[in-house]
């Protein structure tokens, strides 16, 4: 294009130059855009402005790996999948498992608030992180947290770091707590005829005191598409981890309580199925033009559907939905049928997901009437004085990916 | 004749307007209660204590405090072991005690709506007949305030498998300095925007009061099985610990204890445990019941081939409660064996645990004092407890200097100056032992964020007094910034 300059890319191969960088972009006011393994760039606002793109592709040492503390501190360009590798050869993971972990960063999860089917047991990443260092806008390195599980010395910098998409500093550095490798794992499916059932199912996951890893619902899997289904039947896929004893007995609670509850079948997923359910959530979340991810109160799960979903799915030509359902998320993406409909449909969707107390935010959309058209977070929270402080506080001249956060932070 | 007031005395009287003159405490005699908290050596006494009822005399409270530019330190229950509620001079005290109401439980969604004085055992008390329980549990849970355990993010001893305070609020009700009220953290999984509950929990009174809160609950475990074994030293029982963790178990507790531990707690709670060992484990592991039974048995394993003296389980509840009464009456027990203790809170990578219990037992011998262990092993969050005699002169101070190297061995280790107790008053000096400048400095600009005015608990965790710029709401570079500006020419 003429009359536009593309943004500089620059690959610090170190921590002390990555710091050089941020110090020399301050001092001219360039604006910069931190860039990990590029998997969700298209989260939040286009920044109003990018001088530098910062890819911190070079930056994947694991500086300190304390297997028998169950803790490890690596640079924010690690991937996730090389980061796994490490920790399997010595029985370990970081319990997280979101879409694309050979390209996802450690520094592009924390700042997405990336996160997979492991959620249902584990949480985020802010339950998995222990300490963190950050470059500030003007180049200076910050520490929080440490490198110990138990910590509340001073203000909790790794957490507040968490989903907040580049705006408040460079992630250097991060440390995790780790959980062992399960002695045994084993991903169960039932079919359930509506999202009233599924919220059935976990209610009575919940009084039968299971203990799931995960459990994710899904709308349109290969596994389903051969059997006649109604637009409403979700697969769900049900993971029980832990010593093999104590994952059997729990696989046959559930098919117990799938059987008096649903009147359905569960079956467990032999290797030879050669379903693979990460894969299966992958697709679905990454499906579409137009993705958007729906977070709702748990017991709202019936509301979701009906006031949420279904308007969405309408005006879809082609949708996928994946829930966790425990956790009240739920992720659709597909092409927009009419997209002045869809527009539409995603504002009522948006209002219903709010006076659940809810949010539905558009992660991903390469529609640009869309784009024009809906906020990418919607409603701006009550503390968003205490947010937009936030950030003057910590990049006061605006350069961090200008306007990309909630209300143009 | 016009009665002039003096500003204090006019404060005083709007205060008391807000939340009665009952609720409003200026006599000197009746405030010498709330001039200190679990950390008794230190005191300060306020200019008035505050009793609100509601969000709404809160946000009052804090608007006439400003109006009279006073500092405002907010207080739970006064249990905390840092002096976070410690009084600042010519400052009110906010006492969030008569705020105890459980407002909401929403069984479907798993969660509650609290008052922040409502006492932390309350929670599970509420919920327990329908199989529910509150995770976090810090020992002084009988008496504690959810209100505080915010403050202070508090652990206790099943926060290794269950995390801490942090992991299990979900929102709160916040009245800021500007006497605003502000809903922060999200109904749901996801929020939107910067994660402000993260600052908030554990931000030791430095940011806001909180009037409600939203907390988390859990379905109780379907089996918890206990195991009490004894060790011949610290060194077997650390071991015992490693390998419980390296066979791929996650514990709901390791607790241990030392020999001098033990014989406090048996001679103030009566367990039958032997006093003729070096180390005692106090072990929990809980889930379904197959995963409890399994890990337990492997845990048994572990503990006997570590060199255990002995292994027992409790015969029933009535006994498992017993031994979690024993552990969690040990600071009070020691009242059994000296006059006097001061307890250290520093985390260490818990492979360490052996190394550094005898560095911190080779301290206390050559400056002369007996040092008693019980702490969270399981996380390597120790709890040494020095011994002295706070009527010999001298001595006190001297036990806190020994207490203050302890903090250095644990972070020569690569630990934490606190794990679950906070910095406060108490720590606030080390603190610069253990951030840089710039880490300093990048926590008190998410202070700031929260409270321009820098109104509330001023003097905590920071080891010089901090100000957020003169005025609120506009960014105004630190010095070093300014000279780094100014290098760069």
């Amino acid at each position: 294009m003429i009359g536009v300059s593309l943004p500089e890319e620059l690959t610090p191969a170190t921590l002390g130059e990555a710091a050089d960088v941020m110090r020399e972009r301050a001092a001219r006011g360039a604006s910069v855009t931190f860039v990990g393994g590029g998997t969700d760039l298209g989260y939040g606002n286009p920044p109003e402005r990018i001088d530098t793109l910062l890819k911190t592709e070079k930056l994947t040492s694991i500086i300190e790996y304390r297997a028998s503390d169950q803790v490890v501190t690596v640079e924010g360009g690690l991937t996730l999948a090389a980061l796994q590798r490490r920790l399997k050869t010595k029985k370990q993971r970081l319990a997280l498992d979101p879409p694309r972990p050979d390209s996802a960063t450690i520094g592009g999860l924390l700042s997405t608030n990336g996160y997979g089917p492991l959620r249902t047991r584990f949480g985020t990443l802010r339950d998995l992180i222990v300490g963190i260092s950050i470059v500030r806008a003007d180049g200076t390195l910050a520490r929080g947290g440490g490198k110990v599980v138990k910590n509340v010395a001073g203000f909790d910098l790794p957490k507040l770091m968490v989903g907040s998409l580049g705006t408040l500093g460079l992630i250097a550095t991060a440390t995790f707590r780790l959980h062992p490798l399960p002695e045994r794992r084993e991903w169960h499916v039932l079919t359930a005829r509506s999202l009233q059932e599924v919220r059935t199912l976990c209610r009575a996951l919940v009084d039968r005191r299971l203990e799931p890893s995960s459990v994710v619902a899904l709308d349109a899997t290969p596994a389903a598409a051969s059997a006649p289904q109604s637009r409403e039947t979700y697969s769900v896929y049900v993971l029980f981890e832990g010593f093999a004893a104590s994952v059997e007995a729990q696989g046959a609670r559930l098919a117990v309580a799938a059987r008096d509850l649903l009147g359905a079948d569960a079956r467990r997923i032999e290797a030879r199925d050669k379903i693979d359910v990460a894969t299966l959530d992958e697709e679905a979340r990454v499906f579409g033009d137009v993705r958007l991810r729906v977070s709702t109160p748990p017991a709202f799960l019936p509301g979701l559907d009906r006031e949420v979903l279904a308007p969405l799915r309408s005006a879809y030509q082609k949708s996928r939905t994946v829930l966790y359902p425990t956790v009240g998320a739920a992720f659709i993406g597909g092409i927009p049928a009419n997209i002045v409909r869809f527009v539409t449909a995603l504002n009522q969707a948006r209002a219903a997901a709010e006076s659940a107390g809810g949010n539905l935010v558009v992660l991903e959309c390469s529609d640009l009437f869309v784009r024009e058209q809906v906020d990418v977070f919607g409603a701006i929270p009550d503390s968003f004085p205490i947010m937009r402080r936030l950030k003057e506080r910590f990049d006061p001249q605006r350069r961090l990916s200008p306007g990309r956060f909630v209300g143009g932070l | 004749m016009i009665l002039r007031l003096t500003p204090a005395a006019e404060a005083e009287g709007e205060l008391a307007a807000i939340v009665g003159v009952e609720n409003c405490i200026v006599d000197p005699s009746e405030l010498r209660v709330y001039e200190c908290d679990g950390l008794t050596g230190t005191r300060v006494r306020p200019l008035a204590v505050v009793l609100p009822a509601s969000t709404e005399e809160v946000a009052a409270v804090v608007k006439i405090a400003r109006s009279y530019n006073l500092p405002i330190v907010p207080r739970g229950a006064g249990t905390g072991l840092s002096g976070g509620a410690l009084p600042v001079d010519n400052g009110i005290v906010v006492g969030l005690s008569r705020m105890n109401r459980i407002l909401e439980i929403d069984f479907e969604n798993l969660r509650m709506r609290l008052q922040p004085g409502v006492i932390n055992l309350d929670v599970t008390k509420a919920i327990a007949a329908h199989g529910y329980y509150y995770a976090p549990d810090p020992s002084s849970q009988s008496v504690c305030s959810i209100g505080g355990n915010i403050a202070e993010n508090s652990g206790g001893a099943h926060c290794l498998k269950y995390g801490f305070t942090t992991n299990h609020v979900t929102g709160a009700t916040v009245v800021t300095s500007d006497g605003d009220v502000v809903q922060i953290g999200s109904p749901c999984a996801d929020g939107v925007g910067y994660d402000l509950m993260a600052a908030l929990v554990g931000s030791e009174g430095l940011v806001g009061i909180v009037t409600e809160a939203v907390v988390r609950i859990l379905r109780t475990p379907e089996k918890t099985c206990t195991l009490f074994a004894t060790f011949p030293s610290t060194d077997e029982a650390g071991d015992c610990v490693s390998g419980i963790v390296a066979a791929g178990i996650v514990p709901a507790a390791i607790e241990m204890m030392d020999r001098l531990a033990i014989e406090a707690i048996v001679k103030s709670t009566h367990v039958d445990w032997p006093l003729d060992v070096g180390a005692a484990l106090l072990v929990d592991v809980d889930g379904p019941a197959a995963e409890a039974e399994h890990t337990a048995s492997r845990a048994i394993e572990i503990a006997r081939t570590s060199g255990a003296l002995e292994v027992r389980t409790p015969r029933d509840e009535r006994e498992r409660e017993l031994m979690w009464k024993g552990r969690k009456g040990a600071f009070a027990a020691m009242g059994r064996i000296s006059p006097n203790y001061y307890v250290q809170d520093g985390v260490i990578p818990r492979s360490e645990i052996a190394v550094v219990l005898r560095e911190i037992a080779e301290l206390c011998a050559r400056e002369g004092f007996r040092v008693a262990n019980v702490f969270h092993a399981g996380d390597g969050n120790l709890h040494p407890l020095v011994l002295y005699d706070g009527r010999i002169p001298g001595q006190a101070h001297h036990a806190e200097k020994v207490a203050a190297e302890i903090l250095r061995i644990c972070l020569r280790h690569g630990g934490s100056i606190t794990g679950e107790h906070g910095v406060g008053a108490d720590k606030a000096a080390y603190m610069g032992e253990a951030f840089s400048e710039h880490d300093l400095e990048t926590m008190n600009s998410v202070r700031c964020a929260f409270d321009p005015h820098a109104t509330f608990n001023p003097g905590k965790v920071f080891p010089t007094p901090r100000l957020c710029g003169d005025r609120p709401g506009v960014y105004v570079p630190h010095q070093s910034e300014l000279s780094q500006q100014a290098a760069r020419g």
